[in-house]
């Protein structure tokens, strides 16, 4: 299944209050681009880590794979922008190349530095929220800030849909690896095909059933569900303030320089 | 060989063993904090036009018919679970397919819009592929640019009575391929190279991608073709229900 959604039902701040949580990435992850500082980021990854691995009892080594994750985009398009091709030589480093050179500036391997940094940063605010939010409070969040009611509705049912239709496609890949479908290429070829066709059968299928017993249940259009309330605490909403704070400060004090 | 000769072997040798240990290579999301805020915004903003568009075309569906919002619901879920499966692949890396060709060519290209998305936010949520902030720009490079191109160009090829499974093919590989030149168009601009401003920069990460998305592309058209041919072999009641294919 899918491994960020498990872990996030068993983290130790999964009760606190989802706006906070929420509020807490969001502004954080805003300030993390705005700023595009490497203080602002180390401190940042540092926190996170602390809250998410400490606070929220995620595995260290399940922390440091996931962070992993967006690793191979962030090596090559960071080199994409390290490395140019030019007939000047730059001045950090120059690998000639006939008449041209694969080269760089101290300056861009700083802007490369920075930008590494700032992201995984980033990603360790999203890796905050998702880790330590179930995904049916978040929805509930949303609702309350008055996001249409379709979208709502139409986000808890794929929600829902996604781990229905993993099900039979994770049954369908083990009845196909076992009778040695995806021996080689041709066959695991035929055998996507398969699965695909077939996932979407059962999709149908799976669907028109549920829309079956949601109106045996009375559904009129809207899904209701109930909700359950932690109100957030002031010691909270006052520790979020001031670490809001000090990271604007810091902010402004490094776009100011 | 000559040392220089026997030098870009080497190199390129090593290029290609790096991409072949690559463990996953996904379809091209942007991950998170890559861009620059003015750059979040602005994709954000150029998506709002496609999103109200795909909204009210998917309200306006529920109030003609009430039961399309399951099936909505379910398009939705195919698409992230097609897109998270792994496909086959020659070198042995692990890619997966975008899925919203294929969901552009069934359900139609406004619905993908909002279905992808939503697609989005949960493979950023769930899976850590793509961002938050940089939702706009991968939402419209994934979720409008691609499928509107594989629909645009589907269409096409049977006004111009293409074999069907070809336009199929076509319509997936080239919205791939499209989806692949948006995202290093909106890399290159967020991103200008020192030297040659935004066309260099743009060469480049064309470049660094393509070894990873050109036989993606290709693969995701043949796999696409698998699928609709057993669409088209079991499930003619279903295809007919969402207007894939015509009523006789």
């Amino acid at each position: 299944m899918i491994l960020i959604d498990k872990l996030c039902y068993h983290s130790k701040l999964r009760y606190i209050n989802t706006g906070v949580k929420m509020a807490y990435a969001g502004i954080t992850l805003l300030l993390c681009i705005i700023s595009h500082s490497i203080l602002v980021a180390g401190i940042v990854l540092g926190v996170n880590a602390y809250l998410t691995i400490h606070r929220g009892g995620i595995p260290r080594f399940r922390y440091l794979r996931l962070m992993s994750i967006p690793l191979v985009f962030l090596m090559l398009s960071t080199l994409a922008i390290l490395v140019n091709i030019s007939k000047i030589p730059l001045d950090a480093f120059a690998i000639p190349l006939g008449s041209y050179y694969l080269t760089g500036s101290i300056q861009g391997l700083y802007h490369g530095v920075q930008l590494i940094l700032t992201a995984l940063a980033s990603v360790s605010c999203l890796y905050f929220l998702s880790l330590n939010t179930p995904m049916t409070d978040i929805l509930n969040e949303l609702r309350r800030i008055k996001c249409p009611s379709i979208l709502i509705e139409l986000m808890l049912l794929i929600y829902r849909f996604i781990f229905v239709l993993m099900d039979v496609a994770s049954a369908i890949t083990t009845s196909q690896n076992s009778r040695l479908g995806n021996r080689n290429f041709k066959t695991s070829c035929k055998s996507f095909g398969a699965l695909g066709s077939a996932l979407f059968i059962r999709a149908m299928k799976k669907s028109s059933a549920l829309y079956d017993s949601m109106e045996a249940r009375c559904y009129d259009g809207t899904i209701r569900v109930l909700t359950e309330n932690y109100p957030a605490k002031q010691s909270q909403i006052l520790l979020l303030a001031s670490f809001e704070i000090l990271l604007t400060a810091i902010t402004i004090w490094r776009l100011l320089l | 060989m000559s040392k220089k000769q026997k030098q870009m072997v080497a190199l390129s040798a090593a290029l290609a063993i790096s991409f072949g240990i690559i463990p996953t290579a996904n379809a091209m999301h942007i991950m998170e904090g890559y861009l620059p805020p003015l750059f979040c915004v602005v994709w954000g903003v150029i998506c709002i036009p496609f999103l109200a568009a795909g909204f009210f075309s998917i309200k306006n569906t529920l109030k003609n018919n009430r039961k399309s919002l399951t099936i909505l619901a379910m398009a939705g879920a195919f698409i992230f679970v097609i897109s998270s499966l792994k496909i086959p692949s020659v070198t042995g890396s692990c890619s997966h397919m975008t899925g919203t060709g294929l969901g552009a060519l069934l359900f139609g290209p406004a619905s993908v819009s909002i279905l992808g998305i939503i697609v989005l936010l949960f493979q950023a949520i769930l899976l850590a592929h793509g961002g938050l902030t940089t939702l706009g720009a991968n939402c419209f490079s994934m979720a409008i640019a691609g499928p509107f191109v594989s629909f645009g160009v589907y269409k096409l090829c049977l006004k111009l009575k293409v074999n069907k499974l070809v336009a199929v093919f076509l319509a997936a590989a080239l919205g791939d391929i499209i989806t692949y030149g948006v995202t290093a168009a909106q890399l290159a601009l967020a991103h200008p190279s020192e030297s040659g401003g935004v066309g260099a920069s743009m060469a480049k990460f064309l470049a660094v991608f393509a070894p990873t998305q050109l036989p993606l592309a290709i693969l995701e058209g043949i796999v696409t073709v698998l699928i609709i041919i057993g669409l088209e072999t079991y499930a003619k009641k279903e295809l007919k229900a969402i207007g894939f294919i015509k009523e006789d």
